[in-house]
């Protein structure tokens, strides 16, 4: 079974964020940068599918970004990937020119499994791995907690609003995006990550993929305004407790 | 010049970084108190290969640099001091002499051993009437012909407790002085090796720090570890590499100190502002900072001389003082900045202060670095 897994470097969610001049992208000086972390979800799965699969699976991880981004395939070739597929582009591209790269680099290659994190962790639309499967006319299912292969067939579980699942069984082709719960990601071991040097990327020029026209732009972007301040509550823990009550139904939200 | 670390490097730290974090920071407190790792630890770092990193991959390692070994006993020290210095002690001080000294059906047998984890290791040097003055060591190895046999006794072995593999140091004959001393291979279930005790100490105390008694402990001929009599150079040499380690070590604990201040002094308000608008407590906190990137940079210098196979006993001499000096005074500060919550058990100063003070002892007390250095300095070559 050939398995792709697409995952995205985002800036490290504990790095303090600035926006640039011009205001549309957040500078990128003094970021750390690491793998999505929903994306870990389906680099763990997608290496755990080719490990129960064995001999004659192969598992390739794609990304999508500047040179940095090697690193972030490299962790994932660490963790268990086979190959890698850089796609290099120094551009800000939006989810539909992602998609359409991503797609003009696989298209040709029947992939079977698809794995993409829900969303990235620092733009977070969700939809890059939707727009993916639409391109490539396979199905999709979004919001992933669990997951097991049969024969050719997949029997998913998906999250749904308050709690509740949802169990689906499908066909291979098939993409999925991973959501929190689906598995805990392995740390890649020492060995692992010195291998992973050996392992073979290859690297694609955005440009030579024909990326379309952006559909949507940023047209500003800024931290929130700061509004309203905390308010601390003083006194014995039952009186804290009356005064919480009587805010919590002033606001209307008990 | 370059300051940065290469992406090899960092896919190395931050896998570490998660690993701590995640899996020895929240058990540090109760290993403590308990005076032992929680058993999940260890299975842990022979798993994710935490126990092999600098080793030849011939031999099971990782084969990763010195520099990268270097963040990796930092980033678990960071999170729990004892489990940095098992990894260090076993690693520096066992493997490392194995893999300059060993014949290749030494390093095939035991090298191996010590990288899968299989067996944990350690040193056996110091002896109740020799700490600094390593030279003067009594435990007697006699040639029986087809063995050798030890008896003496070795104190504040570190890992000792796990009885796994020791390089043990012995002498032919105390007068010949420092040309008598051979190392040899220790399994430490061998007959006649009796574990003593595991000390009770004030600070790093999910460590063990064992006393052994050796009588007449049959060694085999294939265990002698490099050339007979070489054993106090090979001492030495590995005390050399291994004080890098400790200055890693020394750096965690004292990164952790500041990191825990600076939030905290953030936070906590007394005088209507927080503790961190008061000079008094930027003072410290500047301090703390110039310290630890004085020390940082001293400790990953003289990793880097090991990697380029430079010679690096002056650096590394250098890194483990300032590095421990700084951790001191960090843990001190910062517990100072917490004030009567730091005194006490409920949060983690207490802990480090505790644990930060055995780095400017073992391998190599500050004062005898000193003296290392002095003869570096005023011996040119």
């Amino acid at each position: 079974m050939k398995i792709l897994v697409c995952v995205k470097q985002v800036p490290d969610m504990e790095s303090r964020f600035q926006v640039q001049a011009g205001g549309t992208a957040i500078e990128e000086a003094d970021l750390a940068f690491r793998v999505n972390e929903y994306d870990e979800f389906a680099i763990e799965e997608a290496v755990r599918l080719k490990e129960k699969l064995g001999e004659g699976s192969e598992l390739t991880v794609l990304s999508l970004g500047p040179q940095r981004v090697a690193e972030a395939i490299k962790k994932a070739l660490a963790m268990g990937c086979d190959q890698g597929i850089h796609i290099l582009d120094t551009a800000s591209r939006d989810p539909y020119q992602v998609a359409s790269l991503i797609y003009q680099a696989v298209k040709d290659q029947d992939f079977e499994v698809i794995f993409t994190g829900m969303q990235s962790q620092d733009l977070g639309y969700a939809q890059t791995g939707l727009l993916l499967a639409e391109l490539l006319g396979i199905e999709a299912v979004t919001t992933v907690v669990s997951f097991c292969q049969e024969g050719d067939g997949f029997l998913v579980q998906r999250e749904l609003e308050g709690g509740q699942r949802m169990n689906l069984k499908l066909q291979a082709p098939a993409l999925f995006t991973c959501q929190l719960g689906l598995n805990q990601p392995r740390y890649p071991t020492l060995p692992n990550i010195m291998k992973a040097k050996k392992k073979k990327i290859t690297q694609l020029e955005a440009a030579s993929l024909a990326p379309p026209a952006a559909r949507s732009q940023t047209t500003s972007l800024r931290p929130p305004a700061k509004k309203g301040q905390a308010k601390f509550l003083e006194g014995d823990l039952g009186a804290m407790a009356d005064q919480l009550v009587a805010e919590l139904k002033a606001k209307s939200l008990i | 010049m370059d300051f940065a670390l290469t992406e090899e490097q960092r896919i190395i730290l931050e896998a570490v970084k998660d690993f701590a974090r995640n899996e020895v920071a929240p058990f540090a407190a109760q290993s403590d108190q308990d005076h032992a790792l929680a058993p999940s630890i260890l299975p842990q770092l022979k798993e994710l290969g935490f126990l092999g990193s600098y080793l030849p991959q011939e031999y099971g390692g990782a084969g990763m640099d010195f520099f990268s070994y270097c963040l990796l006993v930092e980033e678990l020290s960071k999170a729990c001091a004892s489990t940095g210095v098992l990894v260090s002690a076993h690693t520096s001080l066992a493997g490392d002499p194995l893999a300059r000294a060993a014949t290749k059906a030494q390093k095939k047998q035991y090298l191996s051993l010590l990288t899968q984890g299989e067996k944990i290791g350690c040193f056996l040097l110091t002896e109740p009437g020799a700490g600094s003055d390593a030279g003067s060591i009594q435990t007697r190895y006699m040639d029986q012909g087809d063995h050798y046999e030890v008896s003496g006794n070795k104190i504040f072995v570190t890992n000792g407790g796990y009885l796994g593999l020791g390089i043990l140091f012995a002498t032919q004959d105390s007068k010949l002085g420092h040309e008598g001393i051979s190392a040899f291979i220790l399994d430490l279930r061998s007959e006649g090796v009796t574990l003593l005790k595991n000390e009770e100490k004030m600070g790093i105390r999910a460590s063990y720090t064992s006393a052994f008694a050796l009588e007449k402990v049959k060694i085999p001929k294939e265990n002698l570890l490099g050339k007979e009599g070489k054993g106090f150079h090979l001492a030495l040499e590995t005390l050399n590499g291994g004080r890098i380690g400790i200055a890693a070590q020394a750096l965690g604990i004292g990164q952790a100190a500041f990191e825990l201040a600076r939030d905290y002094a953030l936070e906590r308000k007394q005088f209507g502002k927080a503790l961190s608008r008061f000079q008094a407590i930027q003072f410290k906190l500047a301090d703390m900072a110039l310290g630890l990137e004085s020390a940082r940079l001293l400790t990953y210098k003289a990793a880097w001389l090991k990697d380029q196979k430079k010679d690096y006993s002056l650096a590394s001499a250098m890194a483990k003082v300032k590095a421990s000096e700084v951790a001191n005074a960090c843990a001190k500060e910062a517990l100072q900045i917490f004030g009567g919550y730091g005194f006490t058990t409920d949060y983690p100063l207490e802990r480090l202060y505790r644990d930060a003070k055995i780095t400017e002892i073992y391998e190599g007390t500050s004062e005898i670095q000193r003296i290392v250095m002095a003869k570096e300095i005023l011996n040119p070559t």
